[in-house]
């Protein structure tokens, strides 16, 4: 029984007839889609928590809405690698894992068996027009997404009902999108910003997201130019230059939002420019959700979000924490920051532990650890580009000295514990780092040991 | 040298260049994964490899096509689809 003073909203707040997905040619009201959530919900095991692994959008909004109807916790990770699931049960022991048919045919990976007793999420085969609306207390722990801890060990960041529908809410007022609109992703829905605007939004705010294959330029025009539209896509600085790269055709496009990387300027004007849009950018952190937006080309202040506010940390004389409706706990934020009047703030960079790649984050000192921690490094450095904030396909380099261990090696060591976009491009061996009096790593020495390494090579 | 080794080498240096590789495009195992344990390459570097593709062979790589996880396979899975649906 709901507990009538436990304070709760509707999974939906949409009328029964708004659409709420376009899936193989098929406008998916949200009538038939509380059928499909309910019938799902009496097939789910009683489980806390529950993985959502589903890589078709819409199953991944019905195993998402199935497990919150039914008071489980949905795991936000996309990596279905054997080490990650073998982490999360750890983690989770009373886990249901939600798969689909869906996920074999994701690019570029080896076909993928999922784990006996998995759950097969699919839209029932015959629609029914019509579902119960679940209401999910506010303060029932909705999701749980994952980063990259300062240990390598991804860190947990639960997120409430109240603070997704808070988030959800506000960012629909901010891209002016109570009139509707066709949300075409290129992010999967297992990454906070792709969860947010494609999964959250489509259930509070009038917006329509898009099932089926997004991710190489072909794909994302047809799946614009089958939307009716008005259209909003939304994206990262590495896809949205591919896609101006291949030159493809594009309908009218409303506004494309960008998030998860800076997005260079000259992009954005190419952006703006070639498809005749807006081009808006979305910061934000898994921690967190989104919490502010800007018009890239308009200049360098953010607007908070109106569920969002800023003030200076307590304990760290360079640090900003963010105040988020629903959480109860400030959130730390990974840059520097100056706030500015009203709602407004400037990124002054990020802090430089922290690097940022494919919209992950990782901690330089902990990949250093687990360099230094592998059998036969003596000495070793991961090196950060200087073009890692403007070309979105920048990758890391490492220097080693390890006498007896060839690069290979020291790469294959990496890649059991590191996660792949985080992998050094290069690997140089070399008979001692250039450290300074204090032990320190100078970047122009660095950049001067690489050169002499490329000469010498 | 016949001509699915010559479009293979073709497409070994192809990746080299578009992901500014190190390794050298001879170097390249033709059964070797591309991504994960072989090259170790990531769908960042899917998408870089596309639009390579798609600039010299004028063709567009999909997510549907007859099951991606085959052509990113090896070097030789994905220098015959290349063959197989090249423009020029």
């Amino acid at each position: 029984m709901t507990d009538p003073l436990r304070r709760s909203l509707p999974l939906t707040s949409r009328p029964g007839n708004g659409i709420l997905f376009r899936r193989n040619g098929e406008s998916i009201a949200v009538g038939r889609f509380l059928a499909d959530v309910a019938a799902l919900a009496a097939r789910l095991p009683p489980r806390t928590h529950a993985l959502n692994l589903c890589a078709d959008r819409y199953n991944a909004l019905l195993a998402f809405a199935a497990a919150l109807s039914r008071g489980q916790v949905v795991l936000l990770s996309s990596d279905r690698s054997e080490r990650r699931l073998a982490e999360i049960s750890a983690a989770y022991p009373d886990l249901a894992l939600l798969v689909d048919a869906e996920i074999e045919a994701v690019r570029g990976e080896a076909p993928w068996e999922p784990p006996p007793g998995a759950i097969r999420v699919a839209p029932l085969a015959i629609p029914r027009p019509d579902g119960p609306n679940p209401r999910i207390p506010l303060d029932q722990v909705a999701v749980i997404g994952f980063t990259s801890g300062s240990t390598g060990r991804p860190a947990a960041h639960p997120k409430t009902w109240e603070t997704l529908v808070a988030a959800t809410v506000a960012a629909g007022e901010r891209f002016g999108l109570q009139g509707g609109a066709d949300i075409v992703a290129t992010v999967p829905p297992q990454h906070m910003y792709g969860f947010e605007t494609t999964i959250m939004l489509p259930l509070h705010v009038p917006t329509t997201s898009h099932a089926g294959p997004c991710f190489y330029p072909v794909e994302v025009a047809e799946a614009l130019h089958a939307a009716p539209g008005p259209r909003v896509l939304v994206s990262t600085p590495l896809q949205l230059r591919a896609l101006l790269g291949a030159g493809t055709a594009m309908p009218p496009i409303e506004a494309v939002i960008s998030a998860t990387a800076p997005l260079d300027p000259a992009l954005a004007a190419a952006v703006e420019a070639g498809w005749n849009t807006r081009m808006l950018e979305i910061y934000g952190a898994t921690e967190m959700g989104s919490i502010a937006s800007r018009r890239t080309l308009e200049g360098d202040c953010w607007t908070l979000y109106r569920n969002v506010s800023l003030r200076q940390a307590k304990d760290m004389p360079d640090g900003t924490e963010a105040l988020v409706e629903g959480m109860a706990a400030p959130v730390p934020l990974a840059d520097a920051v100056e706030l500015k009047e009203g709602s407004q703030f400037r990124l002054l960079g990020r802090r430089t532990d922290i690097v940022k790649l494919g919209g992950k984050r990782a901690s330089l000192a902990s990949l250093n650890r687990i360099l230094l921690g592998i059998p036969g490094v003596e000495d070793g450095v991961f090196a950060v580009p200087e073009d890692l904030d403007r070309n979105p396909s920048a990758r890391l380099a490492v220097f080693a000295v390890a006498p007896g261990l060839t690069a290979e090696a020291i790469l294959a060591a990496l890649r059991r514990e590191i996660e792949p976009v985080f992998l050094p491009r290069v690997v140089t061996l070399v008979p001692a780092l250039p450290r300074d009096a204090v032990g320190k790593l100078p970047r122009a020495a660095l950049e001067g040991l690489r050169r002499q390494v490329a000469g010498l090579a | 040298m016949s001509s699915a080794l010559a479009i293979e080498s073709e497409v070994a240096s192809l990746i080299v260049e578009a992901l500014h590789l190190e390794t050298r495009a001879e170097e390249i195992d033709p059964d070797a994964p591309l991504f994960g344990e072989g090259l170790g390459l990531d769908s960042i570097d899917a998408l870089e490899i596309a639009l390579a593709i798609s600039r010299r062979y004028g063709f567009q790589l999909r997510s549907d096509d007859e099951r991606n996880g085959q052509i990113f396979a090896s070097l030789r899975n994905l220098a015959a689809h290349i063959e197989k649906h090249r423009q020029r």
